[in-house]
């Protein structure tokens, strides 16, 4: 919630600043069918406009994709009477379900750690909204980010900004099998000497199609109907592979 | 060859799948029983979410069992009486596993207690057929006739009131032990998508007395009528059957169940039985693994 705050806020007070980003997805719109095994979108973009005289620091770009919103439960196993057992849980609310993050350099030599904590740009800013938990939830949520980058949900790739010209920038996305249905934020940075210049969110759309999406909302709004399907189904192999393969002794 | 899967919304390569498919309907085509106590940890290990796991693999076990049925039931070694009752206890026990399901899962210890009730059941069961079965090997190439076993309680069960006969079975025992057995097995069925023919089928040998040729039939029988309702209580609470993996499982079970029957013709009763005392304990040790050794990593966790 806040994090949109400060986004919104960008938004509105950027078309003071002489420089402007103007950015663009290559799809806006990517569906999933049965043969969908990952795909790549490309966020491609361009400077407009001089830089402030007061401000000729480095320029930069850097490139967000936020999933869905998904609660994250976080279990650590202890050891009790000589068997590891799941002991302490820690729920985090609003964590991004998919996060990449590209940038022309690392981020550290982009902007200060303050700078990006207050724009929540990075993996080590995603705070989630609301914790239950009886601990400290940082190791849960350290724990969490690695499990995710290991999935290749989460993803932070300096250098996967690259510019074609001098004002003319590029980024590829990749958006792996797994990931959660539902509406994802593409939101473009543009850093002028450790500050944020200008700010562009476009909004992208994942969802099933076809046939998949129908067995989806069959198994959801007729389940037990779908239900009876599988069960029918798995009957009449059954039955039928036992007459292919007569006399089986 | 990758295929996206609707309900578990991952996409898999439909060989894998396939091949498990193939090699688990061949276990329970062998030995009679649904094989879910293999297939839900594969599917798991192979990134398939629990839940549908669970719920899917109840479609393969009705397949498989139902072409291993059909074949048992050509040879009439089917105590349709038998699977009845045990039937009747077990639909019950299918609600309660259900109702513990999400009692567990809010608790967040369904693997510990899954593992606590699997590794001592499975330990017994396992080490009593894998002592009996040498025995009977061993007094065979002896050269001495094949002892019979002794039964196991066989006092108190003979007790018990509410006796009826059981024809196929040339049994007259009380209707209260096979209750029992299927209410409690239809509890496990619903928490860990087994049908548990792993556990009836040594009951039913060791606890019923029941002849070693229609236990095979009579287990399916009745694992097919847990597994069906079970299919559809998961469908309606908690839409985790994936119709599209349950077809590629299916189709490999079933083929898989064919060569497993054919197999299991040319084996002795004892000979089946090594085998999957063998199977039930080498369950029962990765099982225990997993509770004694240090994790890898400490912590583990589940989206929503």
């Amino acid at each position: 919630m806040r994090r949109a705050l400060v986004l919104g806020f960008l938004l509105a007070a950027t078309p003071a600043a002489a420089e402007q980003l103007v950015s663009g997805i290559s799809q806006d719109l990517i569906q999933i069918t049965s043969n969908y095994t990952g795909s790549d979108i490309v966020v491609f973009g361009a400077i407009e406009g001089e830089a402030n005289a007061d401000n000729r620091g480095p320029r930069d770009v850097v490139v967000v994709v936020r999933g869905p919103d998904a609660d994250i439960t976080v279990r650590r196993r202890d050891q009790v009477a000589g068997v590891w057992i799941n002991h302490d849980a820690a729920k985090l609310s609003g964590m991004p379900s998919y996060y990449y993050l590209a940038s022309t350099r690392p981020l550290k030599s982009i902007a200060p750690p303050d700078a990006l904590t207050h724009y929540t740009i990075g993996l080590q800013n995603l705070q989630p909204d609301a914790v239950h938990s009886h601990h400290d939830y940082e190791p849960f949520r350290q724990a969490a980010l690695r499990h995710l980058l290991q999935d290749r949900l989460y993803t932070e790739t300096p250098g996967g900004v690259e510019f074609l010209s001098d004002t003319l920038f590029r980024a590829h996305v990749p958006v792996p099998a797994g990931v959660t249905r539902g509406q994802y934020n593409v939101e473009v940075y543009l850093f002028r000497g450790g500050m944020v210049e200008s700010a562009q969110s476009t909004p992208l759309f994942i969802d099933q199609t076809g046939l998949e999406r129908r067995l989806y909302n069959f198994a959801h709004n007729q389940p037990f109907s779908y239900g009876l399907a599988a069960v029918v189904m798995a009957v009449i192999m059954g039955w039928i592979s036992s007459l292919l393969f007569r006399r089986p002794t | 060859m990758e295929i996206y899967l609707p309900i578990a919304e991952i996409s898999v390569q439909w060989a894998v799948i396939l091949g498990m498919g193939l090699a688990v309907g061949f276990l329970s085509g062998l030995f009679g029983v649904g094989g879910g106590f293999l297939l839900t940890p594969l599917l798991v290990f192979y990134g398939i979410p629990s839940g549908v796991a669970v719920a899917t693999t109840l479609s393969h076990i009705t397949a498989s069992s139902i072409s291993g049925a059909v074949a048992q039931w050509k040879k009439r070694a089917i105590d349709f009486k038998m699977a009845g009752v045990m039937m009747a206890g077990g639909l019950v026990g299918t609600a309660t596993g259900v109702w513990l399901f999400a009692v567990m899962r809010r608790a967040g210890q369904m693997d510990l207690v899954v593992t606590l009730t699997y590794v001592p059941m499975l330990g017994i069961i396992g080490g009593i057929m894998l002592n009996e079965s040498i025995k009977t090997l061993r007094a065979r190439q002896s050269g001495n006739a094949p002892t019979r076993i002794h039964p196991v309680n066989h006092v108190w069960i003979h007790g018990l009131p509410l006796k009826a006969r059981f024809r196929q079975s040339r049994l007259y025992i009380s209707i209260i032990p096979p209750l029992v057995i299927g209410f409690l097995v239809g509890a496990l069925s619903a928490i860990m998508g087994i049908g548990g023919g792993f556990i009836i089928v040594p009951a039913m040998i060791y606890l019923l007395r029941m002849p070693t040729n229609v236990v095979i039939g009579t287990s399916l029988v009745q694992i097919i009528g847990v597994a069906i309702v079970t299919t559809l209580l998961q469908a309606t609470s908690n839409y985790s059957v994936d119709i599209v993996l349950a077809a590629i499982l299916v189709v490999g079970g079933v083929i898989g169940a064919q060569f497993g029957v054919r197999a299991g013709a040319k084996l002795r009763g004892e000979q089946i039985r090594l085998l999957l005392a063998l199977l039930v304990l080498a369950v029962a040790l990765r099982l225990l693994w997993g509770l004694v050794v240090r994790p890898a990593d400490f912590y583990s966790i589940a989206g929503s």
